[in-house]
């Protein structure tokens, strides 16, 4: 990808010259290097390239200031990101040129072509992007009877607890499921809408018919994937691309050199740790909110270790499907649930231990309702952690801070696990433990699920969840989801109300880890 | 110590009268005897303290036969009452394994090794105040090994009430679990890691 500004002028002067400009490379002139965001550097790899070059002006020589620093932030995260995913740093490179500097852009380009030459092919091989099919309205007919829509009695429960609904938006989850009942697809309110629930499930929790909300959002939107109505994916699509490129057959991912030297791993354990996706995570958010999920890793295997529990890992661990089943992708779901699940049997394992409850809720019952055999149990690990501790002989260390906590939707709705990230919480010896005003099965979304439908009304919602973890008095939020502790911090950060919001985060796991000792 | 001294475990329980003092020693005595094929004696206070205060069982294990039943000095001494520790602290040698109810008894001498656990209200927080005695001697059978896993399980089934063997036998992994737990945090501080970090 070429800068319209100096770098086109120098590709230009080569062009003139009739200089052999490598024949494999495919120029894409761009208004300015710093606009290619990470999700857009990686859907040049999404859509088969072997290598990318974003090559702009010099620093100082951007015409729009700050293009090339941009630039700069964006490429060194995705080639730490492509690391991570075993694509290779250095299929990525940014460099920069003058607009009198033909020769030295030609040079590049030569070793360039001929690095990633001797690099190979690009493991990423996608299954073929769904074209839009003629809509089908036998699956969607099924897909409303499987989950009893019919069933709705139109009451109004849903509506009047649903939390997008009471920041303000025109959002109605059974004015939804009455549209998608009635036929009215092609209305611009289900197309729009069908991407806005955050499938919390907190309407399930109410409704007195029982209908799962959540899961028929969920299978209704494979449905409109394939019709060609596209979600709104957050982050310009980039974490459903990256989980995309997680399904292709011949990567193999390196995502865990970063782990500390100290952590004790086995790699004959029957037990395994999944860890999920808080290193990509971090990555891409480390210039905007930087949070540092990967320590729910890091704490969850020091809380093993401490248990004398030394788990595997999957070298080649893959995504566990989670956001792609929940933005409509049910294809590349499968691919991945198949990936991981033949892996984890490879090894012999009896128990998968995760921390993430995206994670386990997949990988527990969405595997399983796919239709997947499973030769292993799923633990989340506070279930083992509270089974240990409860053996006695541990103590915690005290903590100087009063605590409140979030609840993560898929623990302690979609399981109804509410009380078991609560039982540790009281095992803790901070100053003291207080509830916010909606909490357990009823408490508030952090704003966002499977990165889809990110708008100005999810983001009023957070504000209000923060407001109520303020309104406890507590000084440290504790969280139980990579997601919730990302989302949440993106609000706290609203450049409109300044500080207001800011407040201590820590995941369960780290508050667990820090204190926890042998009496 | 002669090899015939080290051959012979003296046990003492002491509590009240009511907490399953002496159904404790019997389990105890019953696992050896029966479960690990050693030989056993069980004897119980008759004094006047059996009548609600102080109560004690006394047993003995060997490999060989027993020619005297009572308990000079007890190499494993649990107490589940402030006025049993009181009472035995006098035959207490400085290689007796001293085992406590930590919410019942506050040991007044630092004498021996001692291992602390709250079987009470463990045994409360299951819902029966009763089963602190199989809690102890759970905690006992992992602390001090004087008798095997499966001996003392098969024992204690066999020897609890009928219709109450599944809850019993729960209550006494749970102090078998706290008693290997107190040993690993001890390994643990002993290399100095207490912490997960």
């Amino acid at each position: 990808m070429l800068c319209n500004w100096g770098p086109h002028t120098a590709f230009q002067i080569l062009q003139d010259k009739g200089a052999e400009i490598p024949p494999e490379v495919k120029m894409i002139r761009i208004p300015c290097t710093g606009r290619i965001s990470k999700s857009l550097l990686f859907k040049a790899f999404e859509m088969g390239a072997d290598g990318v070059a974003l090559v702009g002006c010099e620093p100082g020589a951007c015409r729009y200031g700050s293009g090339t620093a941009a630039a700069r932030e964006n490429t060194q995260d995705m080639r730490e990101i492509l690391g991570l995913l075993g694509l290779g740093k250095e299929r990525l490179r940014l460099a920069t040129f003058l607009p009198d500097d033909s020769e030295p852009l030609l040079q590049f380009l030569k070793d360039f072509c001929s690095d990633i030459q001797s690099l190979g092919k690009s493991p990423l091989a996608l299954g073929k992007a769904t074209k839009p099919e003629a809509e089908s309205r036998e699956l969607l007919s099924d897909i409303i009877s499987s989950h009893d829509v019919y069933a709705c009695q139109d009451c109004g429960k849903c509506s009047s607890t649903c939390p997008l609904a009471l920041s303000g938006k025109d959002f109605s989850p059974r004015a939804l499921a009455g549209s998608i009942i009635a036929g009215d697809l092609d209305s611009s309110y289900v197309k729009e809408d069908i991407w806005a629930c955050l499938t919390c499930g907190l309407c399930y929790d109410r409704c007195p018919s029982g209908i799962n909300f959540p899961e028929f959002i969920r299978d209704a939107r494979q449905f409109f994937k394939k019709a060609g109505v596209d979600g709104r994916e957050a982050h310009g699509g980039f974490f459903q691309s990256l989980m995309r490129a997680m399904s292709s057959p011949k990567l193999k991912t390196e995502r865990w050199t970063w782990l500390p030297d100290n952590i004790k791993l086995d790699h004959k354990s029957k037990v395994l740790f999944f860890g999920g996706c808080a290193p990509f995570f971090d990555i891409f958010f480390r210039h905007h909110l930087s949070v540092q999920t990967s320590n729910i890793i890091v704490d969850s295997l020091r809380l093993l270790n401490f248990f004398d529990i030394k788990p595997a890992l999957l070298k080649d661990e893959r995504c566990c499907g989670h956001d792609l089943l929940w933005s409509g992708d049910q294809e590349n779901f499968l691919r991945l649930a198949r990936f991981n699940v033949d892996l984890i049997h490879s090894l012999g394992i009896e128990e998968v231990v995760t921390s993430c409850p995206e994670c386990y809720r997949t990988l527990k019952h969405d595997y399983i309702n796919y239709g997947l055999e499973l030769k292993f149990k799923v633990t989340h690990i506070y279930d083992l952690l509270e089974k240990e501790i409860d053996k006695g002989a541990v103590s915690f260390k005290k903590i100087d801070k009063r605590l409140t906590f979030q609840d993560p939707c898929r623990l302690s709705r979609l399981e109804q696990k509410a009380d078991l990230p609560r039982m540790l919480i009281k095992r803790l010896k901070g100053d003291r433990f207080q509830e916010m005003q909606d909490s357990g099965a009823a408490a508030i979304c952090c704003g966002n699920s499977a990165w889809t439908g990110c708008d100005s009304f999810s983001k009023a919602l957070q504000v209000k969840r923060l407001r109520q973890a303020h309104a406890t008095g507590s000084d440290l939020l504790i969280t139980a989801c990579p997601k919730c502790q990302i989302h949440l911090k993106c609000a706290m950060e609203d450049p409109f109300l300044g500080d207001e919001l800011s407040m201590e985060m820590m995941d369960l796991t780290s508050l667990l880890a820090k204190t926890i000792c042998w009496e | 110590m002669t090899a015939k001294q080290k051959q012979n475990k003296e046990i003492i329980i002491t509590g009240f009268g009511g907490q399953g003092i002496i159904m404790a020693g019997r389990i105890l005595g019953r696992s050896a005897a029966l479960g690990d094929r050693k030989e056993s004696v069980f004897t119980q206070s008759y004094g006047p303290e059996s009548r609600g205060g102080a109560c004690s069982a006394q047993v003995v294990i060997s490999e060989e036969p027993i020619l005297y039943p009572y308990v000079r000095h007890p190499d494993i001494l649990i107490c589940m009452s402030q006025a049993g520790y009181e009472k035995f602290i006098v035959q207490m040698t400085n290689e007796t394994i001293l085992l406590i109810d930590q919410d019942l008894v506050r040991p007044t001498l630092n004498k021996c090794d001692s291992f602390s656990i709250p079987a009470t209200r463990m045994a409360e927080e299951l819902g029966r105040k009763m089963m602190a005695n199989i809690i102890m001697l759970g905690f006992c059978t992992a602390v001090t090994k004087v008798v095997s896993l499966n001996a003392a399980l098969d024992s204690v089934a066999s020897s609890v009430p009928r219709g109450t063997e599944e809850t019993n036998i729960g209550a006494f992994k749970k102090g078998f679990d706290y008693g290997l737990a107190i040993l690993k945090g001890r390994d643990k501080k002993a290399v100095g890691r207490t912490g997960a970090v």
